[in-house]
């Protein structure tokens, strides 16, 4: 066959095919799939999320079970979304002693009802530098907040948290206002942020109200010698909602956890399905068409995996074995090339009697020439089909031994997800954006391939039974 | 004919299962025999416990011959071949050893009586699910038949395609979240309330915890189903015999349900019973989920707790369950259509 006329082929295919609503709706979605596959890692907000899935110092600064933010729209109560500020003025002042005197101001205009849960600064550098943090309030208080020399090294921030660091001068704060209030606190008891974002008022402790507006944070590190250096500073936001799908019990985030899943969710599905349904077209072939011995093995065989109870086998054998993803696919092949295989066998017997076939053999074609060249080209349209139908199937097999806590550990997959959410009481806790996402992706890459699958069957199966 | 028919069936069902417990006990020998040592180590030493009246050296050998004694009892001691034999052997009488962890309500820690309990409950929830599905399935496809095209029609096969890659065990987290949690109208789980209410309050208690597994699956099982029985249905609509019918004037309601799914009811029948054992090895995961005492839920625990005799002893009921119920469909199918019979070949 020539290039062009395989064009020609498409070019008819593609033609009936825009006319299956259905079957352009899947492959809509599919092609965002494969697009978000290809390169999610570049809009999720943890960048290097596939690496540190399970690394707890990694997700140490999110907040822990945050709803996504777009639910403070439902809310009376707006929370604060978790975010980074990193734009910052910067100022510089030498003094004769050749000390430097470098300053940062950050803006943070609060709008929200309630503080943030806490406030991260991290400053690189290097070197013993004394830092003093300062928050300027939108009522024209301000308060110290830190006031320390740090032992700065390269590589790794000095990471400052107003919520575990600066109970203490949180009350000196309250006590240049008011003695008497400060003397009620308790810097072991007290909430820091929940103050600074207050108020002033005297019920503040026990009821605050928040007091919106502009608030300036302002970072202050004295280099004291040309050996020692600051970078730039970043303050990180932790509030009470985070992202656009919220976060988990173990502070990661869902969103990205759902865009590196549908890698691993395409990779497993595709991989699997083409390996299984090439097995089968092939062996079914060979079963029918070079009959005796080779038929009578392979008929057994096929019946033996198609009697096996597929998920109960899959569970035991990697609670058992432990498998990697890698394993895990080789597996799942092993049960579903039956799938394609009988049909095949069915469809191969009949051709086996065609002329052609028959004038192929006379002019001496071998057994191996009819099977690749005659027999397969006939019966691979077929198998497009029933790739794509297959799918959905072997999704949620990956996804149920996942759930179980059987999966490859090295990998981010929904199932995974779903197991975490299940053991860690997403359910009793009612943290609806864990536990939805994940399935209702499985759902959606399910549909599409099956949308795809059926408008793929529907055009390519008449061209067989006209035959 | 048929008599031979059936017993060459059975003959191969059963060749069939005795070919996969072999396939099971070579790929599992290594950590079977692992934990029946472990085992047998156990259990010596506990005996040894008892013996009081004994020297160090005495003990010593006593539980050197006793180990030894249960080691060759267990064929543990010999080649390879042999072991996977012995054992094949074992699990094809239902001699399945004792669990490591699980036990059963009564204590017993022997894995077949701690299937025979899940076993039934499994079948409770999983029958009664296959009953309503083909039920409604049936009605929905009717239904769905009478205006092949229509809205109904296209909507059924849209959602088809829909649950066909959902998760059930996915709908169950979100059921339980939805009616256990948020709006308490269901238990979150279990088999009864504690303590157990008796007579009639007692069974109603039993169908309240039935109700959120069942209603979830019968939830994601009916539309499949439904498009099964609208592909039956058609198919006989375009018959003649319905054709006649419908010239002599028999009324359309008449010539559906009287005449039509008179026709495909062997169909469906055979399609509910492959849809049992389907949903069996198929939704087991629910019954973890939903904490449903199980066939399911024990893999659940199994899975968590390592327990690796009752993992085997469940694939094998699993495995042995499956076969039965194709067994039985091929006979049915051999009742119903005289071709199969002849033809021979599966």
């Amino acid at each position: 066959m020539k290039a062009r006329d395989r064009l020609q082929d498409f070019g008819e295919f593609w033609a009936e095919f825009r006319q299956e609503k259905t079957g352009l709706v899947g492959l809509g979605i599919l092609v965002i799939f494969i697009l978000l596959g290809l390169f999610g890692s570049l809009i999720v907000p943890f960048k290097d999320a596939d690496k540190h899935w399970r690394d707890i110092d990694y997700w140490q600064d999110n907040p822990q079970a945050a709803p996504p933010v777009w639910t403070n729209a439902f809310s009376l109560k707006k929370g604060v979304p978790s975010s980074t500020l990193t734009s910052f003025k910067a100022e510089e002042q030498s003094q004769d002693s050749g000390v430097v005197i470098k300053t940062f101001t950050f803006d943070y205009p609060f709008v929200y009802d309630r503080p943030p849960r806490d406030l991260l600064v991290r400053v690189p550098g290097s070197g013993q530098v004394p830092l003093v943090i300062s928050l300027e309030r939108p009522d024209g208080l301000s308060a110290e907040l830190y006031r320390e020399q740090v032992e700065l090294s390269e590589g790794s921030p000095e990471r400052i948290s107003i919520a575990r660091n600066c109970a203490q001068s949180t009350i000196e704060f309250i006590r240049n206002q008011d003695a008497s209030m400060a003397n009620d606190m308790n810097a072991d008891l007290i909430n820091p942020t929940s103050i600074l974002f207050a108020k002033m008022d005297p019920g503040m402790l026990d009821d605050p109200v928040a007091l919106k507006g502009d608030y300036k944070i302002k970072v202050e590190a004295l280099i004291l010698s040309s050996d020692f250096s600051v970078g730039a500073p970043s303050i990180q936001v932790s509030g009470h909602v985070s992202g656009l799908m919220g976060t988990d019990a173990s502070k990661r985030d869902v969103f990205t956890g759902i865009v590196l899943g549908i890698r691993w969710a395409l990779i497993i599905g595709i991989l699997t399905s083409v390996i299984s349904v090439v097995a089968g077209v092939l062996l079914g072939i060979i079963a029918a068409y070079f009959g005796g011995v080779v038929d009578w093995l392979l008929s057994r065989l096929y019946e033996l995996v198609y009697l096996l109870p597929v998920l109960p086998f899959l569970i035991v054998i990697s609670a058992i074995y432990k498998p990697s993803i890698w394993s895990m696919i080789i597996l799942i092949c092993a049960f579903f090339w039956t799938g394609s295989f009988k049909t095949v066998y069915s469809m191969t017997l009949q051709i086996k009697e065609e002329t052609y076939i028959e004038a192929a053999r006379a002019l001496g074609s071998s057994k191996w020439r009819i099977v690749f060249k005659h027999i397969s080209p006939i019966l691979l349209p077929y198998s497009f089909a029933s790739m794509a139908l297959s799918i959905p199937a072997i999704i949620v097999y990956e996804a149920s031994v996942s759930l179980l806590g059987l999966g490859d550990s090295t990998i981010v997959s929904w199932g995974q997800i779903l197991e975490s959410a299940l053991s860690q009481g997403a359910m009793i806790n009612n943290l609806w954006w864990w536990v939805i996402p994940p399935g209702l992706m499985i759902a959606l890459m399910g549909m599409s391939f099956a949308f795809l699958g059926t408008a793929l069957d529907k055009i390519l199966h008449p061209k067989l039974k006209t035959r | 004919m048929y008599r031979k028919f059936v017993l060459k069936r059975i003959g191969y069902g059963i060749l069939m299962y005795i070919a996969m417990i072999f396939i099971f006990s070579a790929l599992f020998n290594s950590v079977a025999d692992e934990t029946m040592r472990s085992q047998i180590d156990e259990e010596v030493a506990q005996e040894a416990t008892k013996l009081r009246n004994l020297n160090e050296d005495q003990l010593k050998a006593t539980i050197e011959s006793r180990r030894a004694s249960k080691i060759r009892q267990f064929h543990l001691d010999e080649p390879l071949p042999s072991r996977i034999f012995w054992r094949s052997v074992r699990t094809l009488t239902f001699d399945y050893g004792n669990s490591t962890i699980i036990k059963a309500s009564n204590g017993d820690r022997l894995a077949l009586s701690i299937i025979l309990e899940a076993l039934p409950r499994t079948i409770v929830l999983f029958t009664t699910e296959v009953i309503l599905v083909t039920i409604f399935g049936v009605i929905l496809g009717l239904y769905a038949a009478r205006k092949p095209n229509g809205l109904f029609d296209r909507t059924n096969s849209m959602i088809t395609m829909i649950t066909n890659g959902l998760p059930a065990w996915w709908l169950a987290m979100i059921a339980i979240m939805a009616f256990s949690y948020t709006i308490p109208i269901f238990p979150p789980g279990g088999l009864h309330s504690n303590p157990v209410p008796t007579g009639i309050a007692g069974i109603l208690d039993y169908l309240w915890h039935l109700a959120l597994p069942l209603l979830t699956l019968v939830l994601l099982g009916v539309w499949g189903t439904a498009y099964l029985v609208r592909n039956i249905v058609l198919s006989n609509l375009q018959e003649d015999f319905v054709m006649a019918a419908r010239a002599r004037g028999i009324p359309e309601r008449k010539v559906l349900f009287g005449h039509t799914l008179r026709t495909s009811m062997p169909a469906i029948m055979t399609m509910a019973v492959l849809g049992l054992f389907g949903s069996i090895a198929g939704n087991i995961i629910v019954e973890g989920i939903f904490g449903w005492p199980g066939i399911g839920n024990l893999y659940f625990i199994a899975v968590q707790q390592n327990d690796v005799p009752i993992l085997m002893a469940t694939l094998s009921i699993e495995t042995l369950l499956n076969m039965v119920g194709f067994v039985i469909l091929d006979i049915v199918y051999g009742l119903l259509d005289p071709r199969i019979k002849v033809g021979g070949k599966a």
